[in-house]
């Protein structure tokens, strides 16, 4: 294999790492805070792809479509996930792991079935936008210009929130409830509301991270379960509830598929549950996260 | 006094079980086909939860990849069956001894683990056998399955298999009952309490952990082989978290605190699946909606808010 071909592969495996870093660091932010596994993250990253096709294709007369759905598709999906953390999430906090798996489970079957009766079973596609559509050619490397500006977007989101998490008053707040909710809380944070503005936050996550796939794959029945699964993978490797460690772990997941697809094509699935594995057995914490 | 009380409740579950058992055995001859072979998928389901529930109730330790046992002995049976000349009976015993073996491997693993990352890691090691059956297509089929696995002629009508299985469950069950009421169930009962003091008085948690986790392991392959038997096709979406999740929801939907929660909860979810799917298609969003009003508003499950309600009314009576 050239090195041309090699540095493709090295661009494509961290584009797509980026994309699942989205959605990781949302379930990842959700986990650290609110204690809860939150299963449905994946069907509300698939909601937020559908919302990028229907309002992309709604206003497809309007130029720059693609850019008001990147807006308003992920807006959306924050709005119904804090209405579903209000109604539903908050009465089992308390609860056993059991109980949350089984709600957040019941949440991704309920959202499967509405995405389905809106829009029925099809492949929807969306158009890759303009000024991002055709390749960049530099020194004979061809690469989508898309899967480039991807790679730009991880790092941005991840520096943002970094920033968001250490210097504002809500990142301070969210880190002392993430330490003890019951101290926060009897220094008068009101803690459900933090709560569900951060649950809102984890689902603005993946939405957005659903409506910047729908041009690269297209929205379409079943991705919610794919990226749910990649997404556990990424943040036990980086550490439940680490904002670095997702990063990390997305890097990490997105080049093992990539290299592993060309040694071991059938196996490169298997590669991120052996690396979960060996992670869980001897560092169960996480490459970034603090043992308990 | 008390004692005679004892056994005379002794006697009364006695002779509620029988007539159960009797109700079961005499349902081939009024039930039409179509409805046997659903039943028989039920007791399947009841024994599959049950042995889930020996370490998801009793033990206290969430799993979310008990398909990958199921599938592990649904797969042994399937391949010794195409693959060899072993007969039937011996290519089904195969399956349950080679899951409760895997289970050595897995939970060896897996109890060194607690909470969420238990749960985690039996998720991984599950779809490590999905990833397996799915891509050795040399050996497994992938994703074709395995189709028209040879069954004894004797088994090969649908009343027979139904007899076969509810045998088979039967005994399963009877077992199960046994280990929860035995002191190793009693003692597992107690580290779901309080693990830390547990280990005080001298229990080494990891072993009965590692222990409970096999039990629960060869119940499921028993399970999976019963259910190779009676549909004659295996796909690796037996391993997939779908099932295992479809096994948890029957344990929720009975009540997990209850021996009788997981034989309630397949009954009344193989029910709700038949009668929804034949009104719309949309039976994920209904059993979706089902779940959520079950933890919002039954927290024991079925079995467990029965039982309640039982106990208030003998504490009326008193």
């Amino acid at each position: 294999m050239t090195i041309q071909g090699l540095i493709i592969q090295l661009l494509s495996g961290i584009s797509t790492g980026m994309v699942i870093f989205l959605i990781a660091v949302g379930l990842s932010l959700i986990f650290g805070t609110l204690k809860v596994l939150n299963l449905a993250h994946g069907a509300l990253y698939m909601l937020g792809a559908y919302l990028c096709y229907w309002i992309s294709s709604a206003l497809s007369d309007v130029g720059g479509s693609f850019w008001l759905a990147l807006l308003f598709a992920p807006l959306i999906v924050a709005l119904f996930g804090g209405l579903v953390e209000f109604l539903l999430l908050r009465r089992i906090y308390h609860r056993e792991l059991l109980d949350q798996y089984l709600l957040t489970f019941a949440l991704i079957l309920v959202i499967g079935d509405l995405i389905k009766l809106l829009w029925g079973v099809d492949f929807h596609m969306v158009p890759i936008p303009w000024p991002l559509n055709g390749p960049v050619i530099f020194k004979g490397l061809v690469f989508p210009r898309y899967n480039l500006f991807l790679i730009f977007c991880g790092p941005v989101i991840f520096v943002g929130l970094w920033a968001l998490m250490r210097y504002t008053k809500l990142g301070k707040v969210i880190r002392a409830i993430t330490h003890s909710r019951e101290m926060a809380n009897a220094l008068g944070t009101n803690v459900p509301m933090v709560y569900t503005v951060v649950f809102m936050f984890g689902c603005w996550f993946a939405g957005l991270g659903g409506t910047l796939i729908a041009p690269l794959t297209s929205a379409m029945p079943g991705m919610d379960m794919i990226i749910l699964i990649e997404c556990f993978v990424i943040v036990v490797i980086g550490g439940l509830g680490s904002l670095s460690g997702a990063f990390l772990g997305s890097v990490i997941f997105g080049l093992v598929n990539a290299f592993g697809i060309l040694i071991f094509p059938r196996l490169a699935i298997a590669f991120g549950f052996i690396l979960m594995i060996v992670i869980l057995i001897f560092r169960p914490w996480g490459l970034m996260g603090k043992p308990e | 006094m008390m004692e005679q009380i004892g056994k005379a409740k002794t006697g009364l579950q006695a002779i509620w079980i029988l007539a159960v058992i009797l109700l079961f055995a005499g349902l081939p001859l009024v039930l039409p086909l179509s409805w046997l072979s659903l039943l028989t998928e039920m007791l399947i389901l009841a024994l599959a939860a049950c042995g889930l529930n020996l370490i998801l109730g009793y033990a206290g330790m969430v799993s979310f990849g008990p398909a990958g046992l199921y599938a592990v002995g649904a797969y042994t049976t399937a391949l010794f069956l195409v693959y060899t000349e072993l007969p039937f009976w011996l290519a089904f015993v195969a399956g349950p001894v080679f899951a409760g073996i895997i289970a050595i491997v897995i939970g060896w693993f897996c109890v060194r683990l607690t909470h969420v990352y238990f749960a985690l890691l039996t998720l991984a090691f599950a779809q490590i056998v999905h990833t397996i059956l799915f891509e050795w297509y040399a050996f497994t089929k992938g994703d074709d399955g395995i189709v028209g696995i040879p069954i004894p002629l004797l088994l090969n009508s649908i009343p027979n298999y139904y007899y076969f299985s509810l045998g088979v469950v039967c005994i399963c069950v009877a077992l199960i009952w046994m280990i929860v009421n035995s002191p190793f169930g009693k003692t597992l009962q107690a580290l779901r309490e309080n693990p830390e003091r547990t280990e005080f008085i001298g229990i080494n948690v990891r072993l009965y952990q590692l222990a409970a986790f096999v039990l629960s392991g060869f119940f499921l392959g028993v399970a999976g082989s019963l259910f190779c038997g009676f549909n004659k096709n295996v796909f690796p979406a037996y391993a997939h978290w779908m099932k295992s999740t479809e096994m948890l929801v029957v344990c929720l939907l009975g009540g997990i605190y209850n021996f009788l929660g997981p034989i309630v909860g397949s009954l009344v979810y193989i029910l709700l699946d038949k009668v929804i799917t034949s009104y719309t298609h949309y039976w994920p969003l209904v059993l979706g909606l089902v779940v959520i009003a079950l933890l919002l508003f039954l927290k024991g499950g079925i079995a467990g808010a029965f039982a309640e309600k039982l106990i208030t009314k003998r504490q009326k009576a008193i």
